[in-house]
């Protein structure tokens, strides 16, 4: 209600909020946390499941070492410290879904301890950047669960168990994020970082990753820490902000009316934008902790640690320092190319493809003009990831250097691009051929339409003797109309000049 | 036919033609039937161990035959073997079959062993009389009134009673010697990690071991030579060399320094012709030219505590997987899930198991957490240095394997501290890792006579000595 906005604002800077995060990430690994089936999102129910995933008894876990080397890389590229000597915990609850009676996790000793994210985060008030670092609590290994399934026709419960050991890393924040677009930018910048170390796909509407949010108040100025609140069940980076300010809204409300808060766990409806709380049931629980008897302790060596850091794939920082200095793009140009992976991958990938003899700085430089400009505003158009760019990189390359060696004008080849994007078998100097979009260079045939059209307007020949040299643009532009665009600018350009002496 | 009492002469009448490996396992078919009354077997692969007896028959005459052509052995219901149902001594696992077959049993199998059939055992090796079996009581076969001992009751009675070879028991608290002390055969419980767990139904995983059980020290040498070592199913296995299991048998024996643990003899609850069978051992050690030392442990009274905490609260959340939601039974009076899960687990479940989970859960529980699992975390740690520090001075660590023979079927039922009580020599060797082994040590005065069992221990991977002082005891 509009009348009320300067009262709640007003009430609102009385306040300030103590958020922290637990980000879940699936890991891309071939095969599960502890066993050998193969970890992979989607397939028929119960297809990619083995004796150990359905808890057979007689059955015993096995830690993967890719998942164990997956949760290093991350760690190191925020700078936890790496726990050695890692032992995994039985969480004991029982649930359907959950095929042991109990969750392999690591209770004491996380894999990675400490460490930051840093973002450049928006003051809600004064619409200004500034930067700062999320610290990190701890990163811990664990394995999902299966799946519950209701389908509501009946009162019956279906299982899949596809998911069930999966291996996930969970990141848990300090409780030092104080606002919604903090937590929208710490999220954005994991899902960028584990995109770029190639462990987790960061996809948040398929629950690969996903994220809980821990909110509570306090008066502005005050230390101690406020009741905390769950929210949970956040499918994208904007639901997981509008469930922070949601939360922060309605604490102040409670709080404000008199109220008193409970620590409680509530599930968020992203059709309402509102929060309900779970029965207290649900989140009441034991866990009964203690170190898996079944499992030995997973020790990092030095020699271990040094592979796993010699294999680490490049990060954002490390990658936009290249694409300044290798590539010598721009700083702007860099920041946009390095933003997504997949988009910095295209670039280097296109850039290595282009013909040897046309590398050049320039080069480098008109491949980010064409991967910023037509094909981002292609994958804008058409909404599409860009990984899923239908264009190779080795084409695009292929394009470049028609470009480039002047076979066809960028003109014409912002033709051919477009005639790309639906024949994708075809080269780019095919296409060209076939739309007779090749420049043409033959001089005879571009004399004799330079003459044709010096023919047309003699008073503007006339002028131009006489002094009004600008008029040689118009008439380049009518050879150029009468070659179809095919014709060499540049040279047309000199067979102008050069008639007309 | 012989009653065969070692593998060693089945092999040599094997080699000479006298009979067949088909013609053996008729026998212990037979047997079987004959000794029914026991309640050794839970099922006899009758027609399965005859075909495979046939094709090792084959094996042995074109020379292709593994080292246990010939031998016949059961296997205690806790052990997966594919395409065979396993029960674990419980309801909670009706009609459940196998999926894979466990490190140890595929090792037997690959060496030609053959699977005469699933043993009768306390329910989830949980007892030590056998009468916590869904398929009811084992009976001894010196004295079908009285308990066989537990868990592996079927087991060693099996061997007891001629119906096999030898068998493939499990160990968490004693569960393989004490029945062989009980039934007059060896049985002997390996390093913890000496032998993969993969395929072991599990009890308390920490401290479960599989172990064989036979009439020599040689059979058990043998079973054990081939079960052992690494396994990538099993990350808590040792990777230590296999040592000469069989050559050990035979080997001689030097100076000794050996260790009885006093109470084994002083303690009013050891029976007298127990007291005085192990005395007499001693003796005979001695006039050896062994030294011979009483030792007292000075955590023995904190062992069952410890043992109890420890093994109920693994065994809590081991058994948490038998809910009848993917297989096994399901009680057909659930409601929702809530009733599901408390229905079945009631009903599947024994009283004795039911007690055991119930333990380990409270002792989990986060306000009694610290009071009881970490202190008895704490208490086996020191009684691990203890004994390290035990083993510097004495190479061997001698007690009775049970304070009591076999006591009658029902007699301590009703009272189950009474009956954990009978476990304190056994427990020690689980708490630490330990091997140790049980041999027939004599009979008591009972009518009929009743076996008496000797253990012996060494420190962890000393398997070989363990069984070379044990055989320069028999």
């Amino acid at each position: 209600m509009v009348a009320d906005t300067p009262r709640s604002s007003d009430v609102q800077t009385r306040y300030e909020a103590v958020i922290g995060l637990e980000v879940h990430c699936q890991l891309l690994t071939h095969s599960k946390m502890f066993a050998a089936d193969t970890n992979a999102f989607g397939g028929e129910p119960n297809t990619h499941v083995s004796v150990i995933t359905l808890g057979h008894p007689g059955t015993l876990p096995k830690a993967n070492r890719q998942a164990v080397e997956y949760a290093v890389r991350i760690g190191l590229a925020v700078g936890s410290e790496i726990t050695r000597h890692n032992v995994f915990a039985r969480k004991n609850y029982f649930y359907p879904d959950l095929p042991k009676g109990y969750q392999l996790s690591q209770d004491k000793g996380p894999i990675c301890v400490g460490g930051t994210v840093p973002i450049t985060a928006k003051d809600p008030v004064t619409g200004e950047s500034y930067q700062t670092e999320i610290q990190l609590h701890h990163i811990h290994l664990e394995e999902d669960a299966g799946k519950s399934i209701h389908d509501g026709s009946d009162w019956t419960t279906q299982l899949d168990y596809n998911r069930a050991g999966t291996p996930l890393i969970e990141m848990v924040t300090e409780p030092c994020i104080r606002t919604a677009d903090e937590a929208g930018q710490y999220l954005t910048e994991v899902r960028r970082l584990v995109r770029y170390l190639d462990i987790c796909d960061g996809n948040m509407e398929e629950g690969s990753l996903r994220c809980d949010v821990n909110v509570s108040i306090r008066p502005v100025g005050a230390t101690y820490l406020g009741t905390k609140v769950e929210v949970k069940n956040l499918n994208s980076i904007r639901n997981v902000m509008r469930a922070v300010d949601s939360e922060i809204q309605r604490q102040i409300d409670v709080t404000e009316a008199g109220g008193t808060l409970i620590q409680e766990t509530r599930t968020f409806d992203a059709s309402t934008g509102l929060s309900a709380g779970m029965r207290e049931k649900e989140t009441m629980n034991d866990y009964r902790y203690f170190p898996d008897p079944d499992l030995a302790p997973v020790v990092i060596s030095d020699a271990w640690l040094a592979d796993i850091e010699a294999a680490m794939p490049m990060l954002p920082s490390a990658r936009l320092a290249r694409f300044t200095d290798h590539y010598g793009l721009p700083a702007y140009d860099a920041t946009l190319l390095t933003d997504a992976k997949e988009l910095a991958d295209y670039y280097e990938e296109t850039c290595a493809a282009l013909p040897t003899d046309k590398i050049s700085p320039a080069a480098y430089k008109a491949v980010s003009n064409w991967i910023m400009g037509p094909v981002k505003g292609h994958l804008n158009e058409k909404t599409l990831r860009d990984r899923q760019f239908p264009v190779s990189a080795s084409q695009l390359a292929a394009l470049i250097g028609l470009v480039l060696n002047e076979t066809v004008s960028q003109t014409a080849a912002q033709q051919v691009f477009t005639l790309m994007l639906t024949n994708l078998e075809t080269s780019p100097a095919d296409l060209a051929q076939q739309h007779g979009l090749i420049q043409n260079r033959n001089t005879d045939a571009l004399q004799t339409l330079v003459e044709s059209v010096l023919a047309e307007w003699p008073d503007k020949v006339e002028q131009y003797r006489k002094g009004k040299k600008n008029l040689l643009g118009m008439f380049v532009g009518e050879v150029m109309k009468k070659s179809k665009g095919s014709a060499d600018p540049k040279l047309v350009n000199q067979l102008v000049v050069k008639t007309l002496q | 036919m012989t009653e065969y009492r070692s593998f060693a002469a089945v092999q040599t009448d094997l080699k000479a033609g006298s009979i067949t490996c088909r013609q053996l396992v008729d026998h212990y078919l037979d047997r079987i039937a004959e000794q029914a009354h026991l309640n050794v077997f839970t099922q006899v692969y009758t027609d399965e161990s005859r075909v495979q007896a046939e094709q090792v028959d084959r094996k042995l005459a074109n020379g292709t035959a593994g080292r246990l052509a010939g031998m016949v052995i059961g296997l205690k219901d806790v052990l997966s073997h594919a395409g065979h149902g396993l029960r674990a001594g419980s309801h909670i696992l009706d009609n459940f079959t196998a999926q894979f077959t466990g490190t140890a049993v595929e090792r037997l199998l690959a060496e030609d062993a053959i699977v005469i059939g699933r043993q009768n055992c306390d329910e989830f090796a949980m007892g030590s009389s056998n009468e916590n079996s869904a398929f009811g009581p084992v009976r001894n076969a010196a004295d079908p009134t009285r308990v066989p001992g537990g868990s592996s009751g079927g087991s060693a009675v099996a061997v007891q009673a001629g119906l096999c070879l030898a068998s493939i028991g499990s160990d968490t608290g004693g569960s393989v010697r004490q029945p062989a002390a009980f039934c007059g055969v060896v049985g002997l419980k390996p390093t913890y990690g000496r032998i993969s767990r993969w395929g072991l139904v599990a009890y308390a995983s920490s401290f479960d071991c599989i172990g064989p059980i036979a009439n020599t020290l040689a059979d058990v040498a043998l079973l054990l030579e081939i079960m052992a070592g690494p396994d990538g199913f099993d990350s808590t296995v040792s990777t230590q060399p296999v040592g000469a299991y069989t050559q050990a048998v035979t080997a001689p024996v030097k100076p000794l320094r050996v260790a009885y643990l006093r109470e084994g003899i002083d303690s009013e609850g050891v029976d007298p012709a127990i007291r005085e069978a192990t005395r007499q051992k001693l003796d005979q050690l001695r006039a050896a030219g062994h030294q011979v030392d009483a030792v007292d442990i000075s955590l023995l009274k904190y062992l069952l505590p410890t043992y109890y905490i420890l093994t109920t609260a693994e065994a809590s959340s081991n058994l948490s997987r038998f809910d009848g939601v993917r297989y096994g039974y399901r009680s057909p009076d659930s409601t929702d899930l809530i009733t599901m899960y408390k229905r079945s687990r009631t009903e599947g479940f024994g009283a004795e198991v039911r007690r055991r989970i119930l333990l380990g859960t409270f002792v989990l529980s986060a306000s009694y957490y610290d009071a009881y699992y970490t202190k008895a975390q704490r208490v086996r740690r020191l009684m691990q240095q203890e004994m390290e520090r035990l083993f510097t001075q004495y190479d061997v660590l001698l007690s009775p394997t049970t304070p009591t023979t076999a006591y009658r079927l029902g007699e301590k039922t009703s009272d189950p501290l009474q009956m954990y009580l009978g476990d304190i020599f056994t427990v020690l060797a689980n708490v630490v890792g330990y091997p140790a082994v049980s041999i027939p040590n004599g009979h008591d005065g009972s009518e009929p006579a009743l076996p008496i069992g000797l253990q012996l221990m060494t420190p962890p991977f000393a398997e070989e000595r363990l069984l070379t002082v044990a055989q320069s005891l028999q």
